[in-house]
């Protein structure tokens, strides 16, 4: 008897999984009939959201060398090299460097940099043959990179985010199509009512 | 003999009439089904890739190969061409003729395979009254090849890996086998040619997937297995393994397994179509047909569509099974070694075991239905 109901449980088991495999394989199935949501990389770009956390960007001019970021840096990462000139009494700048082969672009600095010399930018391309290539200077932080909208050599792609609401994929919307739910200025505008 | 078209007979008796000695045309006869068979094989290992990275980019809404050719059809001539031009690495103090002979004798026996596959009733290189024999007597060739790359390489995780795929091979041979034992034994025949025309009788419902659908399933699974096909690829299990027992290959050698795993593919899903799907039968018997519409059974035109569309059938069936194969593997997640032996070992052997009792048992109660 216990044979039996061993024999019994089994097969049930058996069955089961059948029917499992069998769901899994209409799944997939199913899957064969959507469109690909495929972005073509080099050739379609999607469009960063608003307050994405690219490559940092760094105004020269308007860092006071006070090496805040350094301080609420997890890492202490941004090197920054100046000197006090006595005439001025003034912290001068010399050279400023972040190593994006080592930041986890948290954006502590960002929030923090009292003058706003450091910024977010939108720029996530950040390949290269060397990682010691990562090491932006003054001057590399200074280039702001180019915007994925106005590449001519680019079809910007809008994120699902930014998408109507029921429209999985960014391909062939119609102009003028809105995302889902209101606008900042929409809602500013009801606040004000 | 047999009725329908003859190309043999044909062949050398044309070539006799142009005044050759029979012998010289039955040499030249002889080189044209092997060519063919290296060809169709090759052809279809090229239609399979293809299919394989467009089906599963279907199914991770992706698109797949599209450079290469419309719809990306010479991607896979422009994998093979890579790979031919890749450096042949052979790795320090390896046994260089074990290392060279592993992929050959993983690959020949699948070629060699081809010999007893039908696509109607004379298009089949070599009718042999032990075809279903020879193929899983020629199948289990593979493991030594596998073993021997695994060793040769001087690796220990090729080694394993190598060991690995012996023990799976062996393991599913034998639920294999006895599952094809069981059609043999209710078509009293091991030729593959039998075994269709056993088939033949009431269109689809005469097929054998009907009388054996337990067998039908546990010889699927086992070819999975056998030519180590998802879920079911323990041996090089890419992202766990690094390619198992063939760690070490490159360039061409590689591409040799490759294609002997995809070539076993191709191979595979035609015995299915043959053994339990009818081969080249039309869903509704061709004769059947042909004597409504009023043709002659033996008039030429008849015999060429019939020809054709033998062909056009195992075809379609044995693409439809590569095509579930492909499915499956987006669709179950690889099993460990140890899933994989309980199941060969614990699960395929008894099922296929008294799927083999039973269908002896209703040989003999039912004589008409299970061929008495």
């Amino acid at each position: 008897m216990k044979f039996l109901k061993q024999v019994g449980d089994y097969a049930k088991e058996t069955v089961q999984a059948a029917r499992y495999i069998g769901q899994g394989l209409s799944v997939t199935f199913d899957h064969m009939q959507r469109r690909p949501i495929t972005v073509q990389y080099p050739y379609e770009k999607l469009i960063p959201s608003e307050r994405f956390r690219g490559r940092i960007h760094f105004e020269f001019d308007k860092c006071i060398s006070c090496e805040v970021c350094v301080r609420v840096c997890p890492i202490n990462l941004p090197v920054v090299d100046w000197e006090f000139n006595k005439e001025s009494k003034k912290k001068q700048l010399k050279h400023y460097s972040i190593d994006f082969g080592v930041c986890i672009f948290c954006g502590n600095c960002v929030e923090f940099c009292p003058t706003n010399c450091l910024s977010m930018t939108e720029d996530y391309e950040l390949s290269t043959y060397d990682r010691h290539e990562l090491n932006y200077d003054n001057v590399a932080l200074g280039r702001l990179p180019y915007k994925v909208t106005q590449d001519p050599m680019v079809t910007p792609l809008r994120e699902l985010a930014y998408l109507p609401k029921g429209v999985m994929e960014p391909h062939d919307l119609p102009p003028g199509s809105v995302r889902a739910g209101q606008r900042p200025e929409e809602i500013l505008e009801q606040m004000e009512k | 003999m047999n009725p329908g078209i003859d190309l043999q007979g044909t062949f050398i008796q044309s070539l006799k009439d142009l005044g050759i000695p029979s012998g010289a045309a039955k040499a030249i006869w002889m080189p044209l089904p092997m060519f063919l068979m290296i060809i169709g094989a090759t052809v279809g290992v090229l239609v399979v890739v293809w299919l394989e990275r467009k089906i599963s980019a279907a199914a991770q809404q992706r698109i797949g190969p599209e450079f290469a050719g419309p719809l990306g059809v010479l991607q896979p001539v422009a994998d093979g061409l890579k790979l031919v031009f890749k450096e042949d690495i052979v790795p320090a103090k390896t046994d260089r003729l074990l290392f060279t002979l592993g992929p050959i004798i993983v690959v020949i026996p699948v070629f060699l395979s081809y010999l007893i596959v039908p696509f109607g009733q004379n298009l089949v290189i070599a009718n042999i009254s032990v075809g279903v024999f020879l193929w899983i007597a020629l199948s289990s060739i593979a493991p030594i090849g596998l073993l021997m790359s695994g060793y040769s390489s001087n690796n220990k995780y090729s080694l394993l890996g190598g060991l690995r795929a012996a023990a799976q091979s062996i393991s599913y041979e034998i639920p294999l086998a006895l599952s094809v034992l069981a059609i043999a034994m209710m078509s009293n025949s091991l030729s593959t040619i039998d075994i269709v025309e056993q088939q033949s009788g009431y269109g689809i419902f005469s097929w054998n997937i009907w009388r054996q659908p337990v067998g039908f399933i546990i010889f699927w699974i086992a070819a999975l297995a056998e030519c180590e096909r998802l879920p079911f690829d323990l041996p090089e299990a890419e992202e766990e393994l690094v390619a198992g027992y063939q760690t070490e290959y490159s360039g061409m050698k590689f591409g040799l397994f490759y294609i002997g795993s995809y070539v076993n593919l191709v191979l595979s899903a035609l015995l299915v179509a043959i053994l339990y799907l009818g081969g080249w039968e039309f869903p509704i018997p061709i004769e059947m047909l042909g004597s409504w519409l009023g043709f002659n059974e033996a008039s030429p035109m008849l015999q060429v569509i019939d020809a054709s569309l033998g062909i056009t059938m195992t075809l379609l069936k044995a693409y439809f099974l590569i095509f579930i194969a492909v499915l499956l593997r987006w669709t179950l997640p690889r099993v460990r070694i140890d899933q994989l032996l309980n199941l060969g070992w614990k699960f395929l052997l008894p099922v296929s075991l008294v799927n083999l009792l039973l269908t002896a048992a209703l040989k003999l109660a039912f004589p008409g239905a299970f061929g008495g």
